[in-house]
């Protein structure tokens, strides 16, 4: 069964339509990309397979479950257990230290877990950090850091929105490869909007979006 | 496999954690916020906690005072007037029904004690045979059961003291001092004690009281225990009592003394849920400003899963917190406060309504946890609105900065019709003699009031919008708040309710003190009056302490006096449940001048007796103007019959003067306006009162004096009168009219300052709500306002824009508070008052110091706003364009 499933998809504002009729389907532990202009509708995409935003037609499956038959407060609790989301800004909580920053996933399901916490924060360069404030951080740092957020809880799906968008190239290089590895080594799919071709072109599918559709 | 969606791990597990690792860093982030709006809730539970201990004390300590004289019987037949005849003692004590009668004489005198201090002392005057079996507690215990002194219960000059009278008069048994009759002071001893709580008393012999206070052959009441089974309606009848006697349950006391001080205590009760909804909207403000500030964080938990529910249950959570430190604290303070206040000022908070010693502090574990649950109550409603606001607020839309709430077509007509509601409620009566739809009236009102201004505000700026389309500056200001309406409500809101509450209290505050000095100069017509009982005790003390007409007719030679009023003030019992109404005899000479009459004064048809009500009667009693008020004939037409047959003593005429009947018809020729007694005062003139009654005693005296008189001078020689007739110049006294009126006006402004207290609180909790609000907003616009930085703006010029933003919404909330404001004190000036205490009053509506109200909170508002705004963007804007949080 695919991770993700989405058929014939379309979203509007008022009049103007942002994309219409996506289709697309990711299997699990796939790594696609999507790639388009700005404004096409990329993030609102994104924001549509984490059920955080609504749509007109269509329907949005993660590994059978349809979105669309859901509550809000479904999806948010699918999102806890099963979706993992990255940021181009990287939204860490600041008065929260890197450990519990990394840690909340696991405390949001009931199930703290300092030591998963931080072979994680190993695993993505950043051992010995825990207890630092994400002011003592650098840019690159902070995305390993959601990274880390991320994929605490291992899920089955992780959404990545411009999240080397911020960062200068050999810093968004390593950040990629740290994402990519995690992801792999979890097994997870990873679905990352960007504009950077560079990070298109490590992905294993990548998906054009524009305002009629999809396509590879 | 498809996902499987599990219920969170623990239901409600989520909470701890949460509340641990976000709320507390936010509460120590900002310790001080979040202690401002505990204390606020803290003060709502201590005033509304302390006002119920002190009140439940009072109440306690009162009734088992008045249980303990009355005893444990299971009917009393009380005097509808001071006194009956004792006749009917015989037939009821023997009437099979009745297993113990035990006749009582009450009085209220004064003692002085050998030092020559005076203490107010209530004399019981009771037949020892039988007072054991029905009030223990009056049972007089010699010091010493020697076979001599076991006949001092009998002896005429020995009295039994209550340990309150021992301790108020210094004096055990064996001491002497004496106790004022009249103008008489006769010498008794002490010769035991009586185990009888509550204020200074002194029990004594039925039949010495009766000689002592010149109330041959008069009782105050029967105290009667009956028989197994006895049918008391039956035996009620069957006694035939005289018309002014009246059988009362043993319930009607405890009935009677809650009702005594009922109104005021709803009233100060209502205050303080007053403070309440204060400390409830502080924690509004500070929430809403904390959900605001994290607005972000929510938004990033919601896309990591948080559900809008929990993060509703989070904000809620820490409402509650809030509220149960704050009512922990308050429990606390309110139970010192009440202590306090029982010491200081008694029980009755200076409401004048029970007399006697402090009580002693009634906690009560229950009072507590209700108490402790409104405060936390209270927390949770003001924090309602934030937690829906965190529960609804779009994760996605908000990380990306866009979360700012959209204008919400909530209808506006549910607000219109809750201030039709509200106005439509301030015509209904009291429910069991409490202002309970008139509260409900001012509730609504203010709820509606302040829902509507969303709509209102947007009339308003969508009129303003074209006017300034091209001034940059206050088009930003006007297109925001066109677009965040219910936000800019919310800011305002705080003004509104704070503004109403101070103008309705300001207003109605005005209006009363107005009314009473024009009372004041209408019922002190005199220069100078004299008195030997006090105000306070005056209703039962002119029984036994009173002023004589020989010595009115001493004093009217005195020099310096152009002219003497004399003034007797008695009581009558119409409802055995409700206090005694005052009955004032009087020279009545033009009613239309000597009261302040509400309304017209009608001619005494011939052969009535013309009396004038005060408004208490006509809500009451339902007494009616040009009407005959029959409650008032039973009392009367015993003593009219008795009268014919007997004088009871040398101050009672022989007999009545011709055309009183046997059943007088009094006339209700006038209504009249009592500050000073609020269940109920009739007047009448003092001919027909001594026709009627036979009794020529004299309460207190007015006193004109001739021009160029000194007041000083006309005391002394007043004091030197009462000295030449019974030795009793110092029981005299004396106060000017102009004394009168400022210890009257000082007393009015003391029972008021709480009031003025409220509206400083209420407006600068109105004040923190702007703060926060626009704090807030300006936390939300950083990345607004960095791009105006961008654009050449000046800070001073972004700080222009919220300055001006704050003295335009404040000052609609001033212009809404006034009217709202205005609004209520209608409803407490013409319904609350007068249902609570049954007097009316004049609008007064002080505009000076009303619009100085709005100016001074337009000024502080726009101040607070620009402080709040100049603080919240301290940080450079520049980086906000940019910034992570």
């Amino acid at each position: 069964m695919n991770t993700l499933t989405i058929d014939q998809l379309s979203k509007r504002y008022g009049n103007t339509a942002v994309f219409s009729n996506v289709t697309l389907s990711v299997a699990p532990g796939e790594f696609v990309a999507i790639v388009g202009e700005s404004g096409v509708g990329k993030s609102t995409l994104l924001n549509c397979m984490a059920g955080l935003d609504s749509w007109d037609n269509g329907s949005v499956a993660l590994s059978g479950t349809d979105l669309g038959t859901l509550s809000d407060d479904a999806r948010a609790l699918l999102r806890r257990q099963h979706v993992g989301f990255v940021f181009q800004a990287f939204h860490v909580l600041p008065h929260l230290d890197v450990a519990q920053n990394v840690g909340l996933p696991l405390m949001l399901l009931g199930k703290p877990d300092p030591q998963a916490v931080a072979s994680m924060l190993a695993a993505v360069g950043l051992e010995g950090l825990g207890a630092r404030l994400p002011q003592q951080l650098s840019g690159g740092q902070l995305q390993r850091v959601a990274i880390a957020r991320a994929l605490i809880h291992r899920p089955g799906l992780l959404l990545a929105d411009e999240p080397t968008g911020n960062l200068d190239p050999t810093t968004a290089a390593k950040v990629l490869d740290a994402l990519m590895a995690q992801t792999r080594q979890h097994g997870a799919a990873l679905v990352l909007v960007t504009h950077s071709e560079a990070a298109a072109a490590r992905a294993d599918r990548v998906l054009h979006l524009s305002s009629d559709g999809i396509r590879d | 496999m498809a996902y499987v969606i599990s219920p969170p791990a623990k239901p409600g597990g989520l909470l701890g954690p949460l509340l641990r690792q976000l709320s507390w860093r936010e509460l120590l982030h900002h310790p001080w916020r979040n202690a401002a709006a505990a204390v606020a809730v803290m003060l709502g539970v201590a005033l509304a906690f302390s006002t119920h201990l002190i009140n439940a004390s009072a109440l306690s300590e009162f009734s088992s005072a008045t249980r303990a004289v009355s005893g444990q019987s299971d009917l009393e037949l009380r005097a509808v007037r001071s006194s009956f005849n004792e006749a009917v003692f015989e037939r009821v004590a023997n009437h099979p029904g009745v297993s113990v009668a035990s006749p009582v004489l009450e009085l209220s005198s004064y003692a002085i004690t050998a030092t020559g201090k005076r203490v107010a002392l209530r004399i019981v005057g009771v037949d020892a045979l039988v007072v054991a079996q029905i009030a223990p507690s009056l049972m007089p215990v010699p010091e010493k059961m020697s076979s001599g002194n076991r006949f001092a219960l009998f002896t005429p000059g020995t009295v039994f003291l209550n340990p309150a009278a021992r301790a108020a008069l210094g004096a055990g048994s064996g001491d002497s001092f004496k106790l004022q009759s009249g103008l008489q002071l006769i010498s008794v001893t002490a010769a035991g004690s009586v185990a009888a709580g509550g204020a200074a008393l002194a029990v004594m012999d039925i039949a010495a009281a009766q000689e002592l206070f010149d109330k041959r052959g008069q009782l105050s009441r029967i105290d009667l225990r009956l028989g197994p089974g006895a049918d008391r309606a039956a035996l009620v009848a069957a006694f035939k009592l005289p018309p002014d006697i009246t059988a009362a349950e043993p319930a009607d006391a405890a009935e009677r003394v809650s009702n005594l001080s009922r109104a005021y205590r709803v009233n100060l009760t209502v205050l303080a849920l007053v403070a309440l909804f204060t400390g409830a909207f502080l924690v509004f403000s500070v929430l809403s400003l904390s959900v605001a500030k994290r607005a972000q964080q929510f938004a990033l938990l919601g896309v990591l899963g948080l559900t809008g529910r929990e993060r509703l249950t989070l904000v809620m959570a820490e409402s509650a917190l809030l509220g149960v430190v704050g009512s922990g604290l308050g429990l606390a303070l309110g139970t010192a406060l009440a202590a306090l206040a029982l010491r200081v000022l008694g029980g009755d908070l200076g409401g004048g309504y029970f007399a006697g010693g402090a009580p002693t502090l009634q906690f009560s574990f229950g009072a507590a946890a209700a108490y402790g649950a409104l405060g936390v109550a209270a927390a949770c409603v003001g924090g309602w609105w934030p937690a829906r606001a965190a529960q609804k607020l779009a994760p996605a839309q908000t990380l990306k900065g866009l979360g700012a709430a959209a204008i919400q077509g909530k209808s506006h007509w549910l607000s219109f019709a809750l201030i039709a509601a509200g106005a439509l409620l301030a015509y209904l009566p009291p429910i069991a003699g409490i202002p309970l739809a008139a509260y409900a009236s001012v509730a609504l009102l203010l709820v509606g009031g302040i829902t509507a201004l969303p709509y209102l505000i947007a009339l308003l700026y969508d009129a303003l919008s074209p006017f300034v389309a091209n001034a940059l500056l206050p088009m930003l200001a006007v297109e925001r708040a066109r677009r965040v309406r219910e936000s800019a409500a919310v800011a305002v809101s705080g003004v509104v309710a704070s503004l109403s509450l101070a103008v309705a209290l300001t207003v109605m505050v005005a209006s009363f003190r107005t009314s009473v000095t024009q009372w004041l100069d209408v019922i002190l017509p005199a220069d100078l009056y004299a008195r030997t009982a006090s105000a306070s005790t005056s209703g039962g003390a002119g029984e036994a302490v009173y002023l004589t007409p020989d010595f009115v007719a001493a004093i009217t030679a005195v020099p310096g006096i152009a002219r003497v009023g004399t003034l007797r003030t008695t009581q009558v019992v119409l409802d055995p449940k409700a206090p005694a109404v005052a009955l004032i005899a009087r020279d009545i000479g033009d009613a239309a001048k000597t009261f302040p009459m509400v309304g017209d004064v009608l001619p005494v048809p011939k052969g009535q007796i013309g009396i004038y009500v005060s408004e208490a009667m006509v809500d009451l009693y339902g007494a009616r103007l040009g009407a005959v008020f029959v409650p008032f004939s039973k009392p009367f037409s015993a003593v009219a019959q008795e009268i014919r047959v007997q004088a009871a003593s040398d101050l009672i005429a022989s007999k009545p003067a011709p055309g009183i009947g046997a059943n007088p018809q009094f006339y209700v020729a006038g209504i009249w306006r009592d500050y000073s007694r609020q269940f109920g005062a009739v007047a009448i003139d003092s001919a027909d009162f001594v026709r009627l009654t036979g009794d020529t005693r004299i309460s207190d005296l007015a006193l004109w004096l001739q021009p160029g008189a000194k007041s000083g001078d006309v005391e002394s020689a007043v004091r030197a009168a009462a000295d030449r007739q019974a030795g009793a110049g110092a029981l005299i006294e004396f106060a000017l009219t102009s004394q009168i009126r400022a210890i009257s006006l000082k007393i009015f402004d003391r029972s008021f300052a709480v009031t003025y207290w409220l509206q400083g609180v209420a407006i600068a909790i109105g004040l923190f709500g702007v703060a926060a609000s626009f704090s807030a907003q300006v936390l939300a616009r950083r990345k607004e306002f960095g791009l105006l930085v961008h654009l050449g703006l000046t800070r001073r010029q972004i700080l222009a824009v919220v300055a001006g933003e704050g003295a335009a919404w404040t000052l609609i909330g001033s212009v809404a508070g006034l009217g709202l404001g205005l609004a209520v004190s209608l409803v407490l000036v013409h319904v609350v008052n007068p249902q609570s205490f049954h007097w009316t009053m004049d609008l007064v509506l002080p505009w000076l110091r009303l619009i100085g109200l709005c100016a001074a909170v337009v000024v502080a508002g726009t101040l607070t706003a620009w402080l709040a705004g100049r603080a919240a963007a301290s940080k450079d804007a520049v980086l906000a364009v940019k910034e992570d949080w």
